[in-house]
């Protein structure tokens, strides 16, 4: 075999769990403004009350390195961005940064009737997979069937109903053969957040 | 009287020790499942600049690399080439993994000539996995009787002996059974524009058959058996220096690797001007006809019988577990002439000839069609009617990992410029983005679908709906629901090779249930805990 170890090649374990590896940072590499999208999820987290790591995995690669292979984000990200509500709900979030709580407040509580409903189609985005507009959250009534679209066959895999009740749709598991014989997974490794006695 | 004990004495001790001697022989020795290796392949897809350390130089795609041995596990960098994209610097450090595996693994099986040096056209030459002593068939493995397999034992079946060559070098013998032949989730089969079946066939590495002949594994009785966890060896590569300069710890093991090949047949006259083209072997099809009782799983409906065909290798799936990757690493694979892309028939930019589409065709499918009832072949290998498939391949990779495919594929074809392997290319590699996970026991796959079109024709992209999870082919994803015969059945690690274990003496019994002693322990994917080599 050829000794590579002649270039001085110097070989990386890779390992997300492999504290020991040390990144190397590049030159030029400097902090950027948090984008829409980053934003987006972290109202999102306030929003729906699961952790925004675990909305998207990599939106702290400095505290929290990690990779969102499935980017769901992106999906509710795009189908909320085209409601003509949605850049005051953003320039509400920005204002708050980082306090994104105090945002959610706002959204569900003093806000138009437009954010408002907004926000909850984006909480229902999350949970269900599937988008409720909010024209039709606002009329009070139980939607129609054809009222209600699931985002993507991914979105409904993705849906946080299912992580939260320790369960998964129809159809679809991430979770090996035989998973029901296995302790269940708690809610605070699969949402980030213990879930608080009645 | 004293010396007379004493001497009565040393010839008892002797004589129990002999007795001790003759039980260690007989008593079964396991066969090593992991041993030490003297020459993992430690290079990286990029390397820090000596003079600048905080930045990295790609690897030189070299000459050098087709003679740098097999990864024992993929070396990939969590910022790479892509900068701090994580998800695309680990992608593009297991695609490169995965040529320097592709390499080592195609090398000829003298263990001495370099790929694309061999004696043959287009310096083609039988290849290390072809070599028994490096690889086995399933057929090998799951014997029919359930029986033990031994790993050096070539398995001639009777109606192929007179066939086999007398010579020194052997051929291939590929045993069919449904697998051989109907593509996964029986989809069907896949048929060439000579109107011929593709055959796939399933081949494991000496770790990965010491792990289930040492279990008894090979059997339905013997999976039934056996009430542990199955987890195959791990690769580990601790050769590398890690970026302190300290070296890392333990020993080099290569680990368990699977293979799945599917291979196209070619006629020595009709098809001359292609076989110059591929990787061909000169095999033995043999048929093992139905079985007497129905209630083992049928062979084939034809047979038995055995027919000699010359192969041309169409696809490669490369299965790897790693440290890292205890979901393993999916490599795979192509010809490049199997089958055009979607934006290439739609901007009709095609090839004057593909192995399994043809521009204008009047006796083909629909697109990715599944051809039509019945399926088993006959021993003529034709299919039953003259409509052939017509494959495209669907976009189910991000575009990014495309592009960087793409580059690679470039550098290390232009390498084997010249001999027939320059007529492969890599699809991608899918590998675990969160191996530790307890929620996802997929470890979040990545890239989340990968079909190669000669072994996943049928579960490709739709091309209206696109990716839809589980219905759209994803290695790990199906994978991940391997089972083991065990009553209940257990994880199988990520292998469906095991539910191709056969009953013992040829006879299935009433199927035996476990009764666990031991008490219910909290697990998570199946497992206790993922175990990384010490």
């Amino acid at each position: 075999m050829t000794d590579f170890t002649r270039r001085k090649a110097i070989a990386v374990a890779m390992g997300t769990m492999a504290g020991a590896a040390t990144a190397v940072s590049l030159p030029g590499a400097a902090a950027a403004a948090d984008s829409d999208l980053a934003i987006f999820v972290k109202l999102s987290a306030a929003l729906t009350g699961i952790d925004a790591l675990k909305l998207a995995p990599d939106l702290d690669q400095k505290k929290a390195p990690g990779t969102d292979v499935i980017g769901i984000k992106h999906a509710y990200f795009a189908v909320a961005s085209k409601d003509p509500a949605f850049p005051d709900l953003m320039k509400i979030a920005r204002e708050a940064d980082p306090n994104f709580a105090a945002a959610a407040e706002i959204i569900t509580g003093k806000a138009t009737d437009d954010i408002k409903f907004l926000g909850r189609s984006i909480i229902l985005a999350w949970y269900l997979g599937a988008w409720y507009p909010p024209k039709v959250l606002q009329k009070g009534t139980r939607p129609g069937l054809t009222d209600v679209t699931v985002i993507s066959p991914t979105a409904y895999t993705q849906g946080w109903t299912w992580r939260v009740a320790q369960a998964h749709p129809m159809g679809y598991s991430e979770l090996r053969f035989g998973h029901w014989g296995d302790r269940p997974t708690s809610t605070l490794e699969l949402t980030g957040k213990k879930l608080e006695e009645p | 009287m004293r010396y007379r004990q004493w001497l009565l004495a040393v010839g008892a001790s002797g004589a129990l020790a002999l007795g001790l001697l003759s039980w260690a022989v007989d008593a079964e020795t396991p066969l090593p499942e992991n041993p030490d290796v003297a020459n993992c392949n430690f290079t990286g897809d990029t390397f820090p600049n000596p003079a600048k350390p905080d930045e990295l130089i790609p690897t030189p795609i070299t000459p050098e690399l087709l003679t740098s041995g097999q990864p024992c596990h993929q070396v990939a960098n969590i910022v790479g080439l892509p900068g701090s994209d994580r998800l695309a610097s680990l992608q593009r450090g297991f695609d490169f993994y995965s040529w320097l595996t592709f390499l080592a693994l195609n090398s000829p099986d003298d263990d001495k000539t370099p790929i694309g040096k061999g004696p043959r056209q287009g310096g083609d030459a039988p290849t290390r996995w072809e070599a028994i002593k490096n690889y086995r068939q399933l057929g090998d493995v799951m014997l029919d009787n359930g029986a033990k397999p031994a790993w050096n034992t070539r398995v001639v079946p009777r109606e192929c002996k007179a066939l086999d060559d007398a010579s020194g070098r052997k051929k291939m013998i590929v045993k069919l059974g449904e697998a051989a032949w109907n593509q996964p989730f029986k989809t069907g089969p896949l048929i060439d524009q000579n109107g011929n079946y593709a055959l796939f066939d399933i081949l494991m590495n000496e770790q990965m058959f010491n792990y289930v002949s040492n279990r008894g594994l090979y059997s339905r009785e013997g999976q039934e058996r056996f009430h542990e966890d199955i987890v195959f060896p791990m690769g580990a590569n601790p050769g590398g220096i890690k970026q302190t300069g300290k070296p890392i710890s333990g020993t080099a093991k290569m680990g368990a690797v699977m293979l799945k090949v599917s291979w196209r047949i070619l006629d020595p006259e009709k098809d001359k001007a292609l076989i110059p083209k591929f990787h061909t072997v000169d095999a033995l099809v043999y048929f093992p006809g139905p079985p007497a009782d129905k209630i083992v799983p049928p062979g084939t409906k034809a047979g038995p019988d055995c027919v000699p065909r010359k192969l041309g290798m169409i696809g490669f799936h490369v299965g790897h577990k790693t440290q890292f990757a205890p979901q393993w690493a999916w490599s795979t694979f192509e010809h490049v002439d199997n089958a055009p892309t979607r934006e290439e028939v739609t901007a009709n930019k095609l090839k004057p000839q593909y192995s399994f589409y043809k521009p204008g065709c009047k006796d083909c499918l629909g697109d990715n069609q599944t051809p039509p009832d019945p399926w088993d072949p006959t021993t003529s290998l034709k299919f039953h009617s003259d409509k052939k498939s017509q494959v495209v391949r669907e976009k189910m990779l991000p575009d990014d990992v495309l592009k960087e495919v793409d580059e690679f594929n470039t550098q290390f074809r232009a390498l084997l410029k010249g001999t027939v392997w320059e007529n492969y290319m890599l699809l991608a590699t899918q590998w675990p983005s969160d191996f530790a996970s307890t929620t996802d026991c997929n470890g979040g796959p990545a890239p989340t679908y990968l079909a190669n079109t000669t072994l996943e024709t049928y579960s490709q992209a739709d091309p209206v709906k696109g990716n839809v999870p589980l219905a759209t082919s994803s290695c790990m994803a199906c994978h991940g629901n391997a089972t083991s015969q065990h009553v209940p059945a257990t994880a199988s690690d990520f292998t469906f090779i095991l539910e191709k274990a056969q009953c013992e003496n040829g006879r299935c019994g009433p199927r035996k249930a476990a009764v666990l002693a031991s008490p219910f322990e909290a697990k998570r994917c199946g497992l206790v805990k993922v175990k990384i080599p010490e």
